[in-house]
Parts: structure tokens; C-alpha cells; sequence
């Protein structure tokens, strides 16, 4: 049986009020009861109460019937987050037994409207535990979808993390990840899912065995555009708690080296404060380096590198001026 | 919950961008409280929350007195699942708050309860609503509403929202742990698993996501960080007492002071635009932490102005439309720098000092 959405895009064309159609003669509506005394009171329309009035009727009778599934069709349109009308929805999926290949397009057709919802997503999901594994290439393919809309729309990327866990799907994971870094080399929602594909892929040897090559490519991204926190972000992101490991590897003091040399850079700096405060001895060209960025009037006095630091960060990033100072004032102090 | 207005463009309406006006927003909110609009019916399944939107307003912007308290308490207290017979707290249902009209049905003509779809959410909401006009809520019968809420956890610590099913991440931990701390009874949660629940979604780069795995988000850092405060697991003012051994301060602190754009907005994710919202998402966070001042909340200040509609209410982004959602956040935000003549905000919970204090 037809899961009711052709008569939603009926519904868009030229909208009959539910009482003046024939199939629904037999029923009541059931008005909402909005108490004695409303608060904070919604101005419905006529159709909204309406859909909502007949909803209650076969809500209430638990009409298991083909035009009860149209109707939460019509429902879910007024008020796509209505997770009572969801929940009886799925109740009639599953009593009259339909394809739920079919669901699973109708969740497509809501989601083009409402893509930023809760309840249609945790449908596509509970359809897409019911198809099992499946259900695999339909949901990368969908969430590749929207991703193409929305390259970092939190919804499907949530649903994609769970297709690849739940139902697997890894192999060419990776690779969709460059290929959106190629194309928004910004989109920390793309850095977000390498991290997450280079910890719990099952084909990969996880985060220590794929380090190296990471480090190479993050490496690569920050030199083409050393202004993008993505990338840094997920360089210190490859050492996780190795501190040491982050703090002594000579290709991350290297890029910050190579960046600060052309020009001060805020994510530079920061991230090397950040290997000095966690053991890293920098060599002369790096006091090179920062000794080129002082301002004039900064404190020249300050022999001690990272307070050197703290200070350009002060002038150069003005915003954050306070936070600076305080990451000063919290160094150890140097005799 | 965005805006649902489409009509023409108001750019044209120049809004005052220096002055944040306090008795335009009592308005807006008055307005809101007596109708609102049409658009907002898409809404409609989370109208406790809208009425809290509204309410809350009313309260930070020092204006609940132009409304009925105790209207607004009955009506609220309306919404509660009361079980017709003797209800079991084990049998796997949340005996809370709907959240609203639609998703609420009576018991049936031998006076059971066949239909509960009590959420979390609304009950969070519903009890803040409380507090905010001082209703005593040792008035509240909380026994089965704490014992049913365990049904909701799940063995990863998480909450699903409601017991017919639903999706399980951060926001309903928050709520959860909100509605634990308002009723003083931590019986409703396990607050250990919660807490590993929370910590497995500290991200690579100090933020946090919703669910564990997905990226670092400024509502979901939010979250968090409230949750953990309410429930007791990190102290006020986090970076005076060095008490880091729980959550990455250090990398926390560093995600979360550069969500400051240039335009003195605050964004929820890296590379992402600055939204009015995140003012009270991020800003609460750096509150909680004691770091209120590492960012420039001057520039913040004419950010929030620049989204301050002619009239009253606040929109997501500069020269847009006002929203409820938005026009709240707007006003927490501005409570939290301290506006002349607004209400201090209790971040954690996301209601005026005053209400949570229940004074």
C-alpha cells in the first residue's frame, strides 16, 4: 500500500480541508482541549487544527488503516517535529506491514524541508534498523545527499557516524573526506569525520598506525592555508593525551616555523606556546623567528620565549587579549 | 527552531545599534505571551518550551509583573502525567511533563492512562517555568517523575527523551540533570554513568558533541559543561581551583575563546558562521569556567546589537527577521554582560538567579 505520500504533494497543489472529503465523512474530529485558563496561546490555522482535530480521532480509535498513515503524512507536513504523530506513524508501518524501501523515500521527500529536524532523522534511523544492514549503501547514499546541500549539516553527519558503526560501510570513508576537504578545505565537519574515521575504522590500524600519513596531509593542508583552525585543531588532535609526542615531533615546531617565517600567525603561536609549556626546547631559528615578530614597544626585556610569545599574541590578537595575559601570568616563571 | 518568517527583507528598518532597548523587548515579549503568531504552530509539539522562551524573557527583561503568575502555574502544572491508577515507576515509562496539547490525551473512561508521551524536555522546561513565578516545587508530585526518569537512561549514561523512543545525546542529559538539581533529588539519574557518558563526547579539540564521535559543538559544549556543574562533578570558576584532572581544560579553554569571530559574534563551530544564539551557549561556558573575560565582550556587544530588531526581539544573524528562539538567547546574552536594568542570569539552568534561588 502507497505509504501516502503522493497525496502530500497533492496536498501542496491544492489543499482540501479533511471535512469536505468523502473518505473521511465517517469520522469526528476531536477538538484539542486547551484547558481552562491558555497561556502563551498558538494563533492555529484553520487546516492546522483541523489535521491535528482528525489526528486525535484516529489516534484515539488506534485506527490502523491506510488513510490513518496519509493522514500523520499530512501531520508530519504542519509540524515535522511532532514526535506523537512520528510514533503513531510507525505503529501503523509496522501493522500494515509496509515496504519500508518506501518509508525511506518519504523520509527524503520530508527532509528536503525540514532537513534540521530531530524526529525525522531518528526515523530514517529506526527505518533503517528495521532494513539492517541492507539498508548500508541507501543511507551513505542519502546523508551523501544532503551533505551535498550542506556540507556540514550536524544531522547527517550524526546519522552517517552511525550507518558506518551500525551497519558498516568504511572503505571508501576516507576518501569522501578528502574529497569534501578538497572541496572546503575549512569544513571542520570534514576534519571532524577523518578524525573519526582514522579511530574507529575497522580497515584501518587506528589513530597511532595512521599518524604518520596524517601528519603528512594536515601538514600539507596547513601550509596551503595556515589560517584554517580545522587543520591545527586536528594536527594536536592526531597526539591525543601524548603530550611529549606532540611536544617533541620535529615536523609540527617545523610548520610553525615555516608559517611564522613569512608572517605571525595566531594558530602558529598558539600552537607554540603550547609545545614550549608541554617540554619542547625550541631552537635558534625559532627564537629567530619570534624575535623578527616583536612589536616595538613590547617589553624587550623578556628574554623567556614564551612570554614572548603571550606578548605578540596580546597585539596581535586583540580579542582574545585578556585570555593571553592570563596564559602569561600562568607560566612558570624563569629565574 | 528557526524563523518562520518570510516576508520581505528588513534591512531597510534600521534598528538601534547602540542601545540595547530593554522596554521594546518587554513588549515583544508581552506580545508574544497574549498570542503567538501562526508561524510558530510548526512548533507547536514543544509549546512549553515556546512558553518558556517567552516567560523567561519576561523575567531576565525585570517585566514578570505584567503577567498572571498563578495563571501560568496552573496551566503549566496542567501538563503533568498524573497515572488515573497506581502507577509503576519500573514499567519502563517517564511519568513527567507533555510538552504539549497534541501530544497529550486523558485517561480513558475506566480512567487509565493509555497514552504517556511525557518528555523530558517539556518537564525541564515545565519545572523552570515554575521556579521562574515562584511556585514552591515541594508542591510538585516528584516521587514517580524521579523513580520513572531512570527508564530514560540508557546503559551509556545517555537520555532518550521520552519512553516510546527517541534520540539519545547531550541536550537530555542536560535536562535531566537540571531537573534533578531544581527538585534536589538525585534519584532520578545515575549520575556516574552520566558523567562518562559526558566525558566520551570531549572531542579531539576540546569541544563537545552531541553524541560521542561527532564534532564539537558550542550547544553541545554547553550541555556538558552545565551538566557536570549541576551535577557537582566540577567546581565554580574551574580554572582558579587547576582542578583539570576530570575534563581537558587546557584544550577546552582554547576551542572555546576562538568562537569569537571578527565581528565579535560568537559561532558554534569552527569555520561557521556568528549566530545570536551561541552568545548564551559559548558565553555561559565561559562563564562557568571563571573565563568571562578572555574574550571581547565589548565586541560582542555591538555584534548582539547589530542583530536587535526595530521592533523588539533579537534575529540569528545581522539585518534578519526576530525569533523567539533567538530574541531569548539574545537576552540571556545580555544578562550574562551584565546589562543595566536585566535580571543575572543562573547560567546552568537557564533561568534568572532570582528564580532559581526560588525567591
Amino acid at each position: 500500500m502507497a505509504s501516502g505520500s503522493s497525496e502530500v504533494v497533492e496536498q501542496e497543489q491544492e489543499r482540501v480541508m479533511l471535512r469536505d472529503r468523502p473518505e473521511w465523512s465517517d469520522v469526528t474530529p476531536v477538538p484539542q482541549d486547551d484547558g481552562p485558563c491558555p497561556v502563551v496561546p498558538i494563533k492555529y490555522s484553520e487546516e492546522f487544527a483541523e489535521v491535528m482535530d482528525y489526528f486525535r480521532a484516529v489516534f484515539l480509535a488506534d485506527e490502523r488503516s491506510p488513510r490513518a498513515l496519509s493522514l500523520t503524512a499530512e501531520a508530519i507536513h504542519f509540524n515535522a517535529g511532532n514526535y506523537t504523530v512520528w510514533h503513531f506513524r510507525r505503529l501503523l508501518l509496522e501493522s500494515l506491514k509496509i515496504d519500508l524501501h518506501d518509508e525511506l523515500e518519504f523520509v527524503q521527500r520530508i527532509a528536503a524541508d525540514n532537513s534540521k529536524n530531530y524526529q525525522i532523522w531518528h526515523h530514517r534511523r529506526w527505518v533503517a534498523e528495521k532494513l539492517g544492514p541492507d539498508a548500508r549503501n541507501a543511507e551513505l547514499q542519502f546523508t551523501k545527499k544532503v551533505l551535498s546541500v550542506d556540507a556540514k549539516h550536524y544531522h547527517a553527519w550524526s546519522h552517517r557516524q552511525w550507518v558506518l558503526q551500525a551497519l558498516g560501510g568504511w572503505e571508501d570513508e576516507l576518501d569522501y573526506c578528502s574529497e569534501l576537504l578538497e572541496q572546503d578545505i575549512f569544513n571542520n565537519s570534514a576534519w571532524n569525520q577523518r578524525h573519526f574515521v582514522i579511530t574507529k575504522s575497522p580497515l584501518l590500524g587506528g589513530l597511532e598506525a595512521m599518524r604518520e600519513s596524517e601528519v603528512l596531509y594536515t601538514i600539507k593542508a596547513i601550509n596551503a592555508y595556515p589560517e584554517n583552525e580545522s587543520s591545527w585543531r586536528y594536527l594536536r588532535g592526531l597526539y591525543k593525551d601524548e603530550t611529549t609526542s606532540w611536544a617533541n615531533d620535529p615536523q609540527v615546531s617545523s610548520i610553525c616555523l615555516k608559517i611564522l617565517s613569512a608572517k605571525s600567525n595566531y594558530f602558529a603561536l598558539s600552537t607554540l606556546l603550547d609545545l614550549i609549556c608541554h617540554g619542547y626546547q625550541p631552537n635558534q631559528d625559532i627564537r629567530d623567528a619570534i624575535e623578527a615578530l616583536k612589536i616595538p614597544d613590547l617589553d624587550t626585556q623578556d628574554l623567556d620565549i614564551a612570554r614572548t610569545i603571550c606578548s605578540i599574541l596580546e597585539k596581535v590578537d586583540p580579542i582574545r587579549v585578556n585570555y593571553w595575559t592570563w596564559r602569561k601570568s600562568r607560566l612558570p616563571h624563569v629565574a | 527552531m528557526d524563523s518562520t518568517e518570510e516576508s520581505s527583507s528588513p534591512t531597510s528598518e534600521s534598528s538601534n545599534t547602540t542601545t540595547m532597548d530593554k522596554d521594546l523587548h518587554s513588549t515583544f515579549a508581552e506580545l508574544m505571551f497574549h498570542l503567538l503568531p501562526s508561524p510558530y504552530e510548526s512548533q507547536e509539539i514543544n509549546h512549553l518550551t515556546l512558553a518558556y522562551f517567552v516567560i523567561s524573557s519576561l523575567d531576565i527583561l525585570n517585566s514578570l509583573n505584567r503577567v498572571e503568575k498563578d495563571a501560568i502555574a496552573n496551566w503549566v502544572l496542567s501538563f503533568q502525567v498524573h497515572p488515573g491508577t497506581k502507577a509503576d515507576p519500573n514499567n519502563g515509562q517517564f511519568y513527567g511533563f507533555h510538552g504539549s496539547r497534541t501530544s497529550q490525551f486523558p485517561p480513558d473512561d475506566n480512567g487509565v492512562l493509555l497514552h504517556n508521551h511525557s518528555h523530558l524536555a517539556s518537564t525541564y522546561c515545565a519545572l523552570a517555568i515554575l521556579k521562574i513565578v515562584g511556585y514552591d516545587l515541594s508542591n510538585v508530585d516528584s516521587e514517580l517523575m524521579l523513580a520513572s526518569m531512570r527508564n530514560l537512561q540508557q546503559p551509556d549514561g545517555s537520555f532518550m527523551p521520552i519512553h516510546i523512543g527517541g534520540e539519545t545525546d547531550l541536550r537530555f542529559v542536560y535536562c535531566a540533570a537540571a531537573i534533578c538539581f531544581m527538585l534536589d533529588n538525585w534519584s532520578g539519574m545515575d549520575k556516574e554513568k552520566a558523567k562518562d557518558y559526558i566525558l566520551n563526547c570531549q572531542s579531539y579539540d576540546g569541544g563537545f558533541g552531541l553524541v560521542p564521535g561527532a564534532e564539537s559543538h558550542g550547544g553541545g559544549t554547553y550541555c556538558a559543561i552545565a551538566s557536570l556543574r549541576l551535577m557537582g562533578f566540577i567546581v565554580d570558576n574551574l580554572l582558579s581551583s587547576c582542578d583539570s584532572s576530570l575534563i581537558n581544560v587546557p584544550l577546552l579553554l582554547e576551542w572555546i575563546v576562538q568562537r569569537q569571530g571578527m565581528d565579535g559574534g560568537f559561532q558554534g563551530r569552527p569555520n561557521k558562521a556568528t549566530d545570536t544564539c551561541y552568545a548564551f551557549w559559548i558565553g555561559s561556558v565561559l562563564k562557568i569556567l571563571g573565563a568571562g573575560n578572555f574574550v571581547d565582550n565589548k565586541a560582542l556587544r555591538r555584534f548582539l546589537l547589530t542583530c536587535q530588531y526595530k521592533y523588539g526581539g533579537f534575529s540569528k544573524f545581522p539585518g534578519e527577521f526576530p525569533d523567539l528562539y533567538h530574541s531569548y538567547y539574545g537576552f540571556t546574552a545580555f544578562s550574562l554582560l551584565e546589562e543595566f536594568g536585566l535580571k543575572s542570569l543562573c547560567s546552568e539552568l537557564g533561568i534568572t538567579e532570582t528564580a532559581a534561588k526560588g525567591l
